[in-house]
């Protein structure tokens, strides 16, 4: 197996296996994150939201689906204040 | 008396009078106090750059307060900011429920780590022993 397409290190990329090719990851460690998520740390929170403004999928930042919600909602209750983008360009 | 605890965080108009950021904030703070709530903590943030503009304007004066109450001051006092046209932004949430979960799961985590520690110490001290048995 050959990695075609390893963008940011974290083993995402496709294989050419038969006539398709076939999309595979590894999955980064796991994270830790904070028992208690603050709305309003957006130093954190801005870790999980890349360029564009939208949320990082899990499969990318590797934490748990318990605190990807966790996060998500953070994140909306902080775009809603206006402390993170909606859409950045 | 359910006794609940929340954050309410509100964006004035940057343009304000500083005085009258001021008042209003006093005003809140005695709005709480009347409706039977308790201020916890009040933190005037001042002037921050907005991620997106709301009513065309880039910045805004960002106060925040944590209240400790059982909702009623809420309601009162978001009618009252709905209708002031200072108030660009205004949101509320309930924090105590995610503190408590937050300190429940330290908790457990503590617990674990502790019983793991003495685990890891009386092994060693077997393993001591018998290396004095020997």
């Amino acid at each position: 197996m050959e990695v075609l397409n390893d963008r940011d290190g974290f083993g995402v990329g496709e294989d050419v296996i038969g006539d398709r090719p076939r999309r595979y990851q590894r999955r980064r460690p796991r994270q830790m994150v904070p028992d208690y998520i603050d709305w309003k740390d957006i130093e954190y929170l801005g870790q999980f939201v890349p360029e564009r403004g939208k949320i990082m999928p899990r499969r990318i930042s590797g934490i748990s689906a318990k605190d990807q919600r966790r996060i998500s909602t953070a994140i909306k209750r902080a775009r809603s204040m206006a402390m993170l983008p909606f859409v950045a360009d | 008396m359910a006794n609940r605890t929340y954050e309410v965080m509100y964006i004035i108009n940057p343009e304000t009078d500083a005085e009258k950021i001021e008042k209003l904030n006093e005003a809140v703070g005695k709005l709480i106090e009347k409706e039977g709530g308790e201020i916890v903590r009040m933190d005037d943030i001042g002037i921050r750059n907005l991620a997106y503009p709301i009513e065309k304007k880039e910045t805004g004066h960002y106060v925040l307060f944590e209240i400790n109450g059982t909702g009623q001051e809420i309601a009162e006092l978001e009618r009252r900011m709905r209708v002031n046209d200072m108030v660009m932004r205004y949101m509320t949430v309930r924090v105590d429920e995610d503190r408590k979960k937050a300190s429940a799961i330290k908790a457990k985590r503590d617990a674990r780590n502790e019983k793991r520690a003495t685990r890891a110490t009386t092994v060693k001290v077997e393993e001591a022993e018998a290396v004095d048995a020997q």
